[in-house]
């Protein structure tokens, strides 16, 4: 019984997760500048490998953690590229 | 490579260069390219070598870095007249940012741009692998900024030999590298696969033989210790939980500011000096500062932190240094995490937002 | 027994993840210039994050893929202050001048 309980709160954090997510994106879209924009993103991103851990818990497929792996290092090399890029006008790594 | 179009034009009898020296591959190279272009330009030259120095004189390796710095305008002077023969050129050398403390690409142009005005200079070859200090590549916006300060300058076209493996050490020490790099991406493969299974092993293996093959040199850039490299490990699991436990206190007190409706905040840019070591130990302290709330550390260039803090209590903390002494604890044992805090060394300081 | 101390220690965690998660939400919207921001979308966002992966990593027991979560927290509470640090410099390099409280009276901030 508890276990079902257990998926069930994972499933609703979940969603409360992605209203949160929705609430930043606000910001991603409003900047006003690129640097902004870009740490919007990355929290954006952080949140989504959140939501995935949790789907992982509460649908019970651990192959959801392969892709929040996979998408934390995306995101991390995503921010440092961009903050590179605009800082270097091009001259990336 | 980059070359201002109104260089040739105005040859003057006496040509003033200035070439800002760092110990790298190619600065024999670069003094040798001044020096000809310079008397290509003109008859007589008169040739400025300095060197710049970024860190802090109080600091124990500060009076070492001096010494090199000498050491390197001693070499490249002769380096000079090995180059020149008989043709009229005078080399003057220096040593700057002794009294000020150089802190990004901005203030190494503003001191090269101050030293060219005493010596009537406005020409200054860079080395394309120019690097002072202990920070990567900062020659693209050092250039920006040189451009801004009214100094033309010139990159000397250099042939660089393809970056080798960076051979500290001996052989023990390479092995220690290798077989520490081996052991923890074997690791990170395993809890990735599945440990019982032969193909993972086997795959395993192989994979982390190439990895600590071609990467071991750039993860470890000092030798390890065979004893001193799991003591920190160790000690770092120690740190975890203290560093944990600051997080969430300093947590808890940005979310009532934060929350607040008022939200009582009061930004201020901060600059500290921190007596870590360069590399890892100032990566972990940098790290660490960004991680407590309140805090986020916007430039570690050196030593020099540039510390951006929300509000009041967080400062008060950063100044007192408590994660520096941890650090320190980390790396280098628990007689030298008892020095004084930044704020009573005098090394911690609120600056306004426009001296980035 | 140890059920139920389970089930409340991952709900704790998760209220407490959200917790965080919504300060740096309201932090990102709210706070007056980028490199405020970073201080809650990078760091209250660690913390929100990092409690939700181990009220999961709790759930999921002794597992395989309760290693992928712990390393997923610990690749978490590497790279995002790193990530923070990087924006907030290419802040500072783009010439980005941090806003200041210029009243310096409690209860006027923006």
């Amino acid at each position: 019984m508890t276990a079902e309980l257990i998926n069930e709160v994972f499933l609703a954090a979940a969603a409360l997760f992605v209203v949160l997510a929705i609430m930043m994106f606000y910001r991603a879209v409003a900047g006003p500048t690129t640097q902004d924009r870009l740490l919007a993103v990355n929290v954006l991103g952080t949140n989504t490998v959140v939501i995935l851990a949790l789907l992982a818990a509460g649908l019970d497929e651990p192959w959801f953690l392969d892709i929040a792996l996979i998408y934390a290092l995306l995101n991390f090399l995503m921010a440092i590229a961009i903050s590179k890029f605009t800082v270097e006008r091009g001259g990336v790594l | 490579m980059y070359n201002d179009g109104h260089l040739e034009g105005d040859a003057v009898a006496a040509e003033r260069i200035l070439v800002p020296l760092s110990e790298t591959v190619t600065v024999r190279q670069t003094v040798g390219y001044a020096v000809r272009a310079g008397l290509e330009r003109a008859d007589s030259l008169e040739c400025h070598l300095v060197v710049a120095l970024p860190s802090d004189r109080e600091m124990p390796e500060g009076q070492t870095e001096v010494d090199a710095a000498r050491s390197l305008l001693s070499k490249a002077e002769n380096w000079v007249s090995e180059d020149v023969g008989d043709s009229s050129v005078t080399v003057e050398t220096a040593v700057l940012g002794m009294d000020e403390y150089l802190f990004g690409p901005r203030d190494f142009a503003s001191t090269f741009a101050s030293y060219g005005e005493e010596h009537d200079i406005d020409h200054v070859v860079l080395d394309p692998e120019y690097q002072p200090g202990a920070s990567a590549g900062m020659l693209h916006p050092l250039e920006r900024e040189l451009e801004s300060a009214g100094l033309t300058y010139d990159e000397a076209p250099v042939e660089r030999p393809a970056r080798h493996e960076r051979l500290i050490g001996d052989g023990t020490q390479r092995f220690d590298r290798l077989f520490a790099m081996f052991w923890i991406s074997y690791g990170f493969y395993l809890v990735l696969g599945d440990p019982t299974y032969w193909f993972d092993l086997v795959t395993g293996a192989a994979v982390a033989g190439i990895v600590s093959v071609s990467l071991a040199h750039i993860t470890f850039t000092f030798p390890l210790g065979r004893v001193q490299s799991p003591l920190r490990t160790l000690r770092f699991a120690i740190y975890v939980p203290y560093l944990i436990w600051e997080i969430v206190k300093a947590n808890l007190a940005i979310s009532i500011v934060i929350l607040r409706p008022s939200m009582p905040i009061d930004p201020k840019m901060t600059r500290v000096n921190a007596r870590v070591r360069s590399g890892l130990p100032l990566l972990a302290l940098a790290n660490s500062i960004t991680l407590t709330p309140g805090t986020l550390t916007v430039r570690a260039d050196d030593q020099r932190l540039i510390v951006h803090s929300l509000i009041a209590s967080a400062r008060d903390d950063l100044f007192d240094g408590s994660l520096e002494r941890a650090v320190r604890f980390v790396f280098h044992g628990r007689e030298s995490s008892a020095i004084p805090s930044p704020r009573e060394r005098g090394d911690a300081e609120v600056i306004g937002g426009d001296e980035l | 027994m140890i059920e139920t101390v389970r089930f409340w220690a991952i709900i704790v965690l998760i209220v407490f993840g959200l917790f965080f998660t919504f300060v740096s939400a309201v932090g990102v919207l709210r706070l007056p210039d980028v490199y405020a921001r970073a201080h809650t979308a990078s760091q209250t966002d660690t913390l929100g994050a990092g409690l939700a992966l181990a009220a999961v990593a709790l759930a999921l027991g002794w597992q395989n893929a309760t290693a992928y979560t712990v390393l997923l927290l610990f690749f978490v509470f590497i790279t995002n202050p790193t990530a923070a640090h990087a924006i907030a410099r290419s802040a500072a390099e783009s010439g980005i001048v941090p806003w200041e409280n210029d009243t310096d009276e409690e209860g006027e901030s923006r």
